[in-house]
């Protein structure tokens, strides 16, 4: 059987696809990958891809091809070795049975991506594969992969025109974000503050949400009320009890009871995940309308 | 407290929108969200992928380019000035509880009963299901009445099983899978909301009656 045998990993890879939308009456958040787009720009190097991948952190990972396959990777920037040989990220590139390859950290991002010409051969659930760590299902039994793990692949897919893989050059800027539900509920000084003062990544990030560290105290003096939960969607950003701020991402909690300030629009949300604890930002506060237009 | 019949509709992010019926939980609002998902479902909205009801409020994902918020917000304050309060006739069901929870006698004494007594008023009627997504296949019931109210615990447990049972605030909640909770354990249940093999994989829905049964 062909696959990948894992010989060393970071914590929380996931097997990942596109993840399964339209379950929240049921507790369930879509899931997916962290960085969309760099998961779909990895499919697309390959041309036709299988529908799941795996996601690795930043401190990489290593494995073993069982059985010639092709993969590709792309996300962050990170440094990719296939025995021996270095190789530019992103990349493809057809591996032969026993090939060693290893993802060290680079020099961005917290989420790279492996792309196969083949299907991750584990059950789907509730129509996807992907990894939910709130949750515990799908992937690998919900959890993480482990060294040791083989990544059972299917049988080759049809070759594709695969594009030549490119570095998408990174984008800086402001993190946009259009207003929150509970919005009303800070002082006009605070929202102002929210969208002018610098806030920072915080080492306490996952895939259900990333901590901001708050230097000018913006949130100090907030009065966090406990309100009606509503539900909850990827990029709300939440005020917790204590004044933290916590922007929720793929597998964020169905519903949530503490204010949310402001949503990241759908177009910087791959960026903010890719930001590394210590990275400063701010926010900008655009109109709906606006954000709708926006590309990824 | 914004008027039920009057929602507010809020851009949730640049994909969703929330329509809210109040400020707090109160039986009304909970029905007016309930039949407004409803009656939006039924509506077959174009660009509309999600409709979800809350305890309040009412999610709308939208498909980006196939709609915008501010279309979609038109057509739902048109859908929420049509005549005739839509109510959601809900399944039955019967669960059986065991009353062997930690946070019995507590309960019972915060509210001057024996355990016997709280039991048989706490099963001395159906609940609605208030709403559901909390957690895989959690459920909210409730309302009880003003004299079956306790406030939640001042100290959050770090996790408690599928199959318990929760009460504060008014409402006896059922748990799916192991989740943190800061409510009272009044006991647990063989009964699972959740099955991820299933389609759809939880059986109770919001605005569903449950009757609550001593388990023999």
């Amino acid at each position: 059987m062909t696959g990948i045998r894992i010989t060393r990993v970071g914590p929380l890879a996931t097997v990942q696809d596109a993840g399964r939308p339209g379950l929240l009456r049921h507790g369930i958040s879509a899931s997916g990958p962290m960085d969309h787009a760099a998961f779909e720009r990895a499919g697309g190097w390959l041309g036709a891809a299988g529908t799941a991948g795996i996601e690795f952190t930043t401190a990489g990972i290593g494995f073993v091809a069982e059985g010639s396959v092709s993969i590709a990777v792309d996300g962050g920037a990170f440094e990719l070795v296939i025995d021996g040989e270095t190789k530019p990220w992103p990349t493809r590139a057809l591996l032969q049975a026993g090939s060693v390859v290893e993802v060290r950290p680079g020099a961005f991002g917290n989420y790279g991506y492996l792309r196969f010409d083949r299907e991750i051969d584990v059950p789907q659930l509730m129509g996807s594969r992907a990894t939910s760590s709130i949750a515990g299902i799908g992937g690998f039994s919900g959890r993480a992969l482990q060294v040791g793990d083989v990544v059972p692949l299917g049988a080759t897919l049809r070759r594709g025109r695969g594009q030549h893989p490119t570095a998408t050059p990174a984008r800086n800027g402001p993190i946009r974000v259009v207003w929150g539900i509970h919005a009303d509920r800070f002082d006009n000084a605070i929202r102002q503050r929210f969208v002018t003062d610098e806030f920072v990544v915080s080492p306490q990030l996952d895939r259900m949400g990333a901590r901001l560290a708050d230097p000018q105290r913006v949130f100090a003096e907030a009065r966090i009320l406990s309100l009606v939960s509503d539900a909850v969607v990827p990029g709300d950003i939440q005020i917790l009890g204590d004044g933290t701020p916590i922007v929720l991402m793929r597998d964020h909690q169905p519903t949530g009871g503490y204010p949310r300030i402001a949503t990241v629009v759908s177009a910087d949300l791959d960026r903010f995940a890719q930001l590394r604890p210590g990275t400063p930002l701010r926010f900008e506060a655009v109109t709906v309308a606006h954000a709708e237009g926006l590309k990824p | 407290m914004t008027d039920p019949l009057r929602p507010t509709l809020l851009p949730l992010g640049d994909r969703a929108l929330l329509i809210r019926f109040a400020d707090t939980l109160s039986d009304a609002a909970n029905r007016a969200a309930i039949a407004f998902a409803a009656l939006a479902e039924a509506a077959a909205l174009p660009g509309v992928v999600e409709i979800v009801p809350n305890l309040v409020s009412v999610l709308l994902r939208y498909e980006p380019g196939a709609i915008t918020f501010e279309r979609l917000a038109g057509e739902l304050r048109l859908l929420t000035s049509a005549p005739g309060g839509a109510t959601v006739a809900g399944a039955a069901h019967a669960i059986a509880i065991s009353f062997d929870g930690e946070d019995l006698g507590d309960v019972a004494s915060q509210l001057n009963l024996a355990p016997a007594g709280f039991i048989r008023a706490h099963n001395a009627r159906s609940l609605r299901v208030l709403a559901t997504g909390f957690a895989p296949g959690f459920v909210y019931c409730g309302l009880h009445p003003a004299a079956l109210v306790v406030p939640r615990r001042t100290v959050v447990r770090r996790q408690v099983p599928a199959g318990t049972v929760l009460f504060a605030a008014g409402q006896t909640a059922i748990t799916s899978t192991p989740i943190p909770t800061g409510w009272h354990v009044i006991g647990h249940t063989g009964f699972r909301n959740f099955d991820p093999a299933a389609e759809p994989p939880t059986a109770v829905r919001a605005g569903d009656t449950i009757r609550f049964e001593v388990a023999t």
